[in-house]
């Protein structure tokens, strides 16, 4: 009996520890509990008398993609509550498996008055086909002035669905994300001058292997690339396939059909052979790929220019006299060449059938867009968070990035002629990346950049029912073709599987398309 | 005790090295997130970080632990933690008593209804709904109240009651004791053992659920440890990369970040382990003199 009392005190010992061990928060947290008890009555409670006193502005309900900060207490949550008038809750999806729980969310209707996911049309094109969307179209007619002056017709049709809008886009800066990064201070040691032709890079690679600057000895590769991305940047321009889907006489076509495919990967291969590109590249990922770049055993690699700041902190760091530069397009033998540019959409605003406030969710929307609002909320006050200089802004840190650095999550549907200025100043929050970017979409021609077809092209569904299971597939077999599994020869058979696997659908809707908006 | 021989000694030795092998390849993985979570980003990106820091620092901790986010959800976890454990240990403990009772009428058909809720179950989207019409979503009792007891649970508390001898009901009930104090002044202290190991289980249930958090909380201010957790690591992925727009790249999580974030979540429920298993381990030893 003794022992046994010895026991449960040692037990109740056990949990006043373990209850004790978050001391305050723990208090909190019961506060937290029984808030959130009686959260769904007090809410309503709240609610009704706030329709009562202000009719036209009820508290609205916005469900967001995943960020890293609270929406609800990140600054700008108050700023667009002054501005507009409106209280907003916000909440997110998870980061992970987002679409999952949105279709669950979207099927229990829950009365969301705002949803902002990404600008990916196929989600948005099988809500609105559901019929789980609200049609925005008379609204915006009523109340949308603003949205009306700052979205183009050209985006506005690009999110119709039998004729009607249900969705706000926010239309991407169309740019060129990703090419080729060089060692350039294995280039000075060896002399050798910035390639700008494919024949001349291949020499340098060649150099680079033979005389070996990075001292890598048999440890490296002149060239590496990621393993899920087996169609490179700028080589692919070389050959006429710098995006996904690209013009021949007239047509449309993908890269499996195109010519150029099959030259793309003899070249590569070749490489592959000669020893000229990393023998794993197979199983890189996107880490790995850094990680070999930065620790110096890898001479050119592809790489998109928002992630320039982490590797040159690393790159300096590890080395620090070490140099590195993009090159410029390389032309293909018979001067083709190019880096495919993004486009399409960031974001899709929609309102669902569940919204208890439909007219004023989209009020709300318009009055974030309205001229002023809008700079407000994208870049922040001038002289607080951005300076402005001959048609430039520039951000004034750190007050920039932690008060505007999460902007683009609250935007519902941009300004498209202002914004992609304003947007610079995001890129502008650090040196090495504005170089990086400035310098593919700035100072190379503007033919070495190719716009991507396909980014204000309506919803096709074949294509958004295919496109990454094809996606997948071309990549799958580029790597296979590279490391000598397969021939280049094969791309004729795979041609075949590819058209079979719904490629072919995709084209004729992709081509049906593109005759309508070419003439 | 018989006399080992060299054989016995020699296998010995080769498991306990086998087993120290084991264990180390375990722990190498769990030491390399330790390492990347204070070790400085560059160090991270050009793949020094191994068992050791490089550029020993701890800023990247500090700035997990004091987001505001991470306090929330820390502070949520361990409340549904501790209230959850307190409130499905004592009610598992009182479902099994009156079942292992196998004398009491009726006893097998509620034996049935039990077993019958470990095979079947409604499904995800009935139950979204059934927790929808309880007006339970964005609340965090969701995430006691349907799992309160674990029929699992309950049958191994149960089956250790019946391991009691009967006499000692007997005898407490001859000195005048009714059912309440003989359940709680005799039956639970001698079933601490088994109560301490479902504790344990339900603990660690409580601090590792995510599943149930992920589909029934949607408001950021419930939002438990491991979904935030789950959320800062998965948001860097390749497969969740694909739609992002590159305003979302810019401002990913950088490794560091995402290693002090899973540290600062999984130190916690480490340190509540060796407390409930040195109280678990003393319980065996006690339970094994008496019975």
């Amino acid at each position: 009996m003794k022992q046994t009392k010895w026991l449960s005190l040692l037990l109740s010992t056990g949990l006043l520890l373990a209850a004790t061990a978050c001391g305050s928060s723990n208090n909190t947290n019961s506060n937290g509990e029984n808030a959130s008890t009686a959260a769904p009555a007090s809410a309503e409670a709240t609610a009704a008398p706030g329709t009562s006193e202000n009719a036209a502005k009820p508290e609205l309900k916005s469900l967001n993609l995943w960020s890293k900060d609270d929406y609800n207490t990140y600054p700008l949550a108050k700023v667009i509550e002054e501005r507009t008038g409106y209280k907003v809750k916000y909440e997110m999806l998870p980061a992970d498996k987002a679409m999952d729980k949105l279709n669950l969310l979207i099927s229990s209707a829950e009365p969301y008055d705002v949803i902002t996911i990404s600008g990916e049309k196929a989600v948005y094109t099988d809500y609105a086909k559901m019929g789980a969307l609200v049609d925005l179209t008379p609204l915006i007619e009523e109340f949308g002035d603003n949205i009306k002056a700052s979205i183009s017709q050209a985006s506005f049709d690009a999110m119709k669905i039998d004729g009607k809008i249900y969705g706000i886009p926010n239309s991407s800066s169309q740019f060129a994300g990703a090419d080729l990064m060089i060692r350039q201070d294995w280039l000075d040691k060896l002399g050798l001058k910035t390639p700008t032709t494919l024949e001349e890079f291949t020499e340098v690679l060649k150099a680079f292997k033979e005389k070996d600057p990075g001292g890598t000895g048999n440890s490296g590769a002149p060239m590496s690339i990621d393993g899920a991305l087996a169609t490179t940047a700028n080589i692919t321009g070389a050959f006429g396939i710098g995006t996904s889907w690209n013009t021949v006489d007239g047509q449309l076509v993908p890269a499996p059909l195109h010519p150029g495919f099959k030259e793309y990967l003899t070249y590569m291969s070749d490489l592959y052979k000669q020893g000229l590109l990393d023998k794993e590249f197979a199983v890189n990922k996107d880490a790995t790929l850094k990680e070999k770049f930065t620790s110096g055993k890898i001479g050119v690699i592809q790489l998109p220019w928002y992630d320039i700041p982490g590797i040159a902190d690393a790159l300096t760091k590890n080395f620090p006299d070490a140099k590195y530069a993009y090159l410029p397009a390389l032309k293909g033998k018979d001067g083709q060449m190019g880096l495919g540019m993004s486009g399409g959409f960031d974001r899709i605003t929609f309102i669902p059938k569940s919204a208890k406030h439909p007219e004023d969710a989209i009020k709300w929307i318009n009055a974030k867009l309205e001229k002023e609002t809008f700079k407000l909320i994208a870049i922040g006050e001038e002289g607080k968070h951005h300076t402005y200089k001959d048609g430039v802004y520039s951000p004034i840190l750190p007050l920039f990035t932690d008060e505007r650095g999460n902007a683009s999550n609250y935007l519902t549907g941009i300004d498209e002629k202002l914004y992609p200025i304003y947007w610079q100043a995001r890129v502008q929050k650090d040196a090495r990346l504005f170089a990086g970017f400035s310098y593919l979409n700035n100072e190379l021609p503007a033919e070495a950049r190719i716009a991507d077809p396909l980014a204000l092209a309506p919803s096709l569904p074949e294509y958004s029912k295919n496109n990454a299971s094809l996606n997948q597939m071309i990549n799958d077999f580029a790597v296979k073709v590279i490391v000598g599994e397969e021939s280049p020869d094969a791309v004729a058979d795979f041609a075949g599987k590819y058209k079979a696997a719904g490629g072919e659908a995709s084209t004729k809707e992709v081509n049906d398309w593109y005759a309508t908006v070419k003439k | 005790m018989t006399k080992r021989t060299k054989g016995d000694r020699l296998l010995d030795i080769f498991v306990y090295l086998f087993l120290i092998v084991l264990g180390v390849m375990m722990l190498l993985p769990l030491v390399n997130v330790l390492s990347k979570s204070v070790s400085e980003e560059w160090a991270i990106t050009s793949g020094k970080v191994g068992i050791l820091p490089v550029g020993f620092q701890l800023d990247t901790l500090r700035e997990v632990i004091s987001s505001s986010m991470f306090i929330r959800a820390f502070c949520v976890s361990v409340g549904v933690t501790v209230v959850g454990t307190l409130i499905s240990i004592l009610m598992t403990a009182l479902t099994a008593y009156p079942l292992s009772k196998r004398n009491l009428p009726g006893i097998s058909f509620f034996m049935v209804l039990f077993i019958f809720t470990m095979l079947f179950s409604g499904g995800l989207i009935p139950n979204y709904l059934l927790m929808r019409q309880l007006h339970l979503i964005n609340n965090l009792w969701v995430l006691i109240l349907p799992g309160m007891i674990s029929v699992f649970n309950m049958l191994v508390i149960k089956s250790y009651y019946e391991s009691l001898p009967e006499a000692l009901e007997e005898s407490a009930r001859i000195d005048g004791a009714k059912t309440y104090t003989i359940l709680f002044r005799i039956i639970l202290p001698l079933s601490m053992p088994v109560i301490a190991t479902i504790a344990l289980f339900y603990a660690v249930g409580y601090w590792n659920d995510y599943f149930g958090p992920m589909i029934y909380i949607n408001d950021t201010a419930l939002k438990t440890l491991q979904l935030y957790l789950q959320d800062v690591v998965m948001d860097a992925s390749a497969a969740n990369a694909v739609n992002k727009s590159v305003d979302d790249l810019m401002n990913m999580s950088p490794e560091g970040i995402r290693a002090a974030t899973v540290v600062a979540s999984t130190v916690p429920i480490l340190f509540v382990y060796p407390f409930l298993q040195k109280y678990f381990i003393k319980g065996v030893l006690i339970g094994s003199v008496k019975g």
